[in-house]
């Protein structure tokens, strides 16, 4: 039976069958067979129904599937057994590491749900070569923890304490220091993968290349990736500083500037719709906060706290019906400010351990049950264009959300990776990302509302060239939109010889 | 607030001491609730719910301020918390100091001194202790009789963790707080770099928000290291004393609990208990 098209928005999914959005479930044949193959060589399968339930659904709480049976990672040999297995009797297998996906690309529909936070121990740091050699479960705060304890830290990681390193690299990871050292994914050297049909295999740039180049910005296509090697650096807390707009045109305009100039070492934009927009920068050393002191702090056109403060209080006093917009923004400033200014992060004006503190932020202020945050993904001259026209959508949609913005710096020798990835083909020298999350809070919307607010997001990309950095699971009607038939087809081509029987993380991509 | 109101977040594993021994979210806050989501009961979680220490490191982790030690112990008993409320009326300073304390004469005697003013308690009420951490039932009888002296006190200190949470809601009037915090004031100055202080967890994770900035501004004053993860939040020693000092330099470990001194005996380290150090 074919599902209508979308009552919201019907012109969303002009061309996409809506079935295609939505995962069927598996439906068992050769379960049986499989759970016998997989405990014969010792692997332990959980089927309880609770089980199995811990795994029901991602971070955006609007994809919901059981898996058959539940497999904690050990070791990379349990896994090859596992995924030999799978090929043999053509059982699914969704890999999942800390499940912050948020169009169900992490929850199995029917067959093994592999739980990669099994293998999440440290196993090297090399302090002179500034490397860590890590289990690939393991959560980006738990190697920091680690690394701190020899005054190290890794280069870039999502700003959320809960993402893992394998699924990471898997698909990106933007950091605020991202403008200036990449994506997460651009620091792996080296990694230990599992191929879809169980071989355990080492690559890299320089070894096994092409392995390497698929499953890195890879969505899990082209094998499990058990072990990484990274690069490390020298722990640095860092001075952050504020920067107020009313105008978005005006902030990414400075933002970009203060990228191409390398004016500080983090650098992004976090919004209260578009009516409180905050330029963040922030510096590892005095050197080069004094650097901007003198040199840019001239040419960037934001406002302090209290001149902003006074803007806006004049705005809405001249604009008294808008009184519920100017307390909502007032008490979200109240809880939000606090919070990334807490006293225990903070030392002699130092932010340390942003991630803590940005991560128990966006936990607080804006997680909950269900979330959506549809994206795109720019060249720099594009950006502004796509972020004007993706609030279009939110204000359409949401009296209340946020943008965040922030600059990829790319690798030019990196290229193989980002073929049919988050990095937008057209862009040079910077990619620039932005993520448009409505605040939910506790009303219920319908799936398909949801969906629609996606939906339009996404065909603002597909009209601009753009990319997504979730365009797995339920957006993956939108793959063959953005990158075309010759290049989807080219991927599928490899992955059914690396996959013959499809069954690694199926319905996120292929 | 229950498990149903758990956003999956998972920042709990992050803190658990149970999960960084086994790598299994089935025996962490976020498994239990997301399994009871789906329509697990009761005897389902037995072996994740017997299996926690109670330490309450997932309840300052946690974004939507989940009460997630009360929720295993009533998955565990069956029953909500007891719920006594005595009123306090002497001006007495007690100490109760816990069955590890109250075997060490000399150091009981050392912590009574830096206490000024502080008697001990007639009753420590370990049973009651054991109960909160088992499950099993205490009669209101022995919860009277066992708060009766106590409110005669205006001032309480507690050396077990899991107590101190409870007193503080039977006898909520009172002042009541743990013997780190306690000996803080008197022992602080001699803390040094190259000193791990050990914090009794459970004491120091029920009232998070309110002690980290001492905490945090004791060590920024002496550069001593503490068992504070990136989230400042206590890791607790039980099962993971190892990996408190893993790629860590230490010369001294400095504990509150006496009880946890001897999980680091590996270490060949001098392990004082902070009385000592006065």
């Amino acid at each position: 039976m074919s599902i209508g098209p979308d009552h919201v928005a019907p012109d969303a999914l002009v061309g996409i069958p809506r079935q295609r959005t939505n995962a069927g479930r598996w439906v068992a044949e050769g379960w049986s067979a499989f759970r016998d193959s997989v405990r014969a060589q010792g692997v332990e399968l959980l089927e309880d129904a609770a089980t199995r339930g811990i795994f029901a659904t991602d971070a955006g709480g609007t994809a919901y599937g059981l898996p058959h049976g539940v497999v904690i990672a050990r070791t990379a040999t349990q896994v090859s057994a596992l995924l030999k297995a799978a090929q043999a009797h053509r059982v699914p297998v969704t890999v999942r590491g800390g499940g912050l996906t948020t169009e169900g690309e992490s929850v199995a529909y029917g067959g093994v749900l592999l739980d990669m936070t099994g293998m999440s121990n440290v196993l090297q740091v090399d302090e002179k070569a500034l490397t860590v050699r890590t289990q690939a479960g393991i959560f980006w705060s738990a190697l920091a923890e680690r690394l701190r304890r020899q005054g190290l830290d890794y280069l870039s990681a999502p700003l959320n304490l809960t993402s893992s390193v394998g699924g990471t690299l898997g698909v990106g990871g933007i950091d605020v220091n991202s403008p200036h050292l990449g994506c997460s994914a651009d620091q792996a050297l080296a990694l230990q993968v599992v191929t879809p049909t169980g071989e355990i295999v080492e690559c890299s740039d320089s070894q096994n290349a092409e392995l390497f180049h698929r499953v890195i910005l890879g969505y899990g296509q082209f094998g499990v990736i058990t072990e990484a090697t990274l690069r490390v650096r020298r722990y640095q807390a860092l001075r952050m500083r504020y920067f107020y707009y009313v105008s978005l045109r005006a902030a990414i305009a400075d933002l970009q500037m203060l990228d191409a100039e390398e004016a500080s070492d983090y650098s992004g934009i976090l919004t209260m719709m578009d009516k409180a927009i905050t330029l963040l920068v922030a510096f590892d050393t005095d050197e080069k906060e004094k650097r901007f002191d003198q040199v840019f702090l001239g040419r960037v056109h934001g406002a302090g706290e209290a001149a902003f403060a006074l803007r806006m209080a004049v705005s809405y006093a001249m604009r008294p019906w808008r009184w519920r917009e100017a307390l909502y923004l007032y008490r979200r400033k109240s809880v939000l400010f606090p919070e990334f200014r807490r006293p225990e992060f903070h030392r002699e004006g130092k932010m340390h351990d942003r991630t803590v503190v940005f991560s128990r932020a966006v936990w607080k202020h804006w997680g909950g049950r269900q979330m959506v945050i549809p994206d795109l993904a720019t060249s720099a001259e594009k950006f502004i264009e796509a972020v004007e026209r993706g609030n279009d959508v939110c204000r359409k949609y949401f009296r209340y959300y946020t943008l965040y913005c922030v600059g990829i710096k790319l690798r030019e020798d990196h290229r193989p990776h980002y073929e049919l990835s988050c990095i937008p083909p057209d862009a040079r020298g910077r990619a620039y990302g932005c993520e448009f999350e409505p605040m939910l809070g506790d009303a219920v919307y319908s799936r398909d509302m949801l969906q629609s607010f996606k939906n339009e997001i996404y065909d603002v990309g597909v009209e601009l060239g753009a990319s997504y950095y979730r365009f797995g699971g339920m957006m993956k009607g939108y793959i063959r939109r953005v990158f075309g038939d010759q290049l989807v087809e080219h991927h599928l081509t490899k992955k059914r010889a690396a996959d013959p029987a499809m069954i690694l993380n199926p319905d996120v991509v292929f | 607030m229950s498990h149903h109101d758990c956003s999956g977040c998972g920042l709990c594993l992050l803190v658990c001491p149970v999960w960084h021994g086994s790598r299994d979210v089935r025996l962490t806050p976020k498994g239990r609730a997301r399994a009871i989501q789906h329509g697990a009961t009761r005897e389902d979680l037995a072996a994740s719910v017997d299996g926690c220490t109670l330490c309450g490191a997932c309840e300052p982790a946690c974004p939507e301020e989940l009460p997630l030690v009360d929720m295993v112990m009533e998955l565990r008993s069956g029953r909500t918390f007891p719920a006594t409320e005595v009123r306090t009326q002497g001006k007495k300073k007690l100490l109760l100091p816990g069955q590890a304390l109250r075997a060490e004469p000399d150091r009981l005697a050392r912590t009574l001194a830096l206490l000024e003013g502080y008697e001990l308690a007639p009753d420590d009420g370990m049973d009651i202790v054991t109960a909160l951490e088992t499950g099993a039932p205490i009669t209101d009888e022995r919860l009277a009789a066992f708060l009766a002296p106590l409110a005669l006190a205006r001032q309480i200190v507690v050396a077990e963790g899991l107590l101190l949470r409870a007193l503080r809601r039977w006898l909520a009037d009172a002042s009541i707080r743990g013997i780190g915090e306690a000996l803080l004031p008197a022992i602080g100055a001699n803390l040094r770099a190259g000193d791990l202080y050990v914090i009794a967890s459970q004491a120091f994770n029920c009232d998070q928000p309110r002690l980290i900035a001492r905490y945090d501004s004791l060590r920024s004053s002496s550069g001593c290291e503490m068992n504070l993860d990136l989230q400042r939040i206590a890791m607790p020693v039980a099962g993971q004393a190892r990996w408190i000092l893993e790629g860590r330099s230490i010369e001294r470990i400095v504990v509150e609990d006496l009880s946890e001194r001897a999980a680091f005996d590996f270490a060949g380290k001098p392990v004082l208990h902070l009385a000592e150090l006065a």
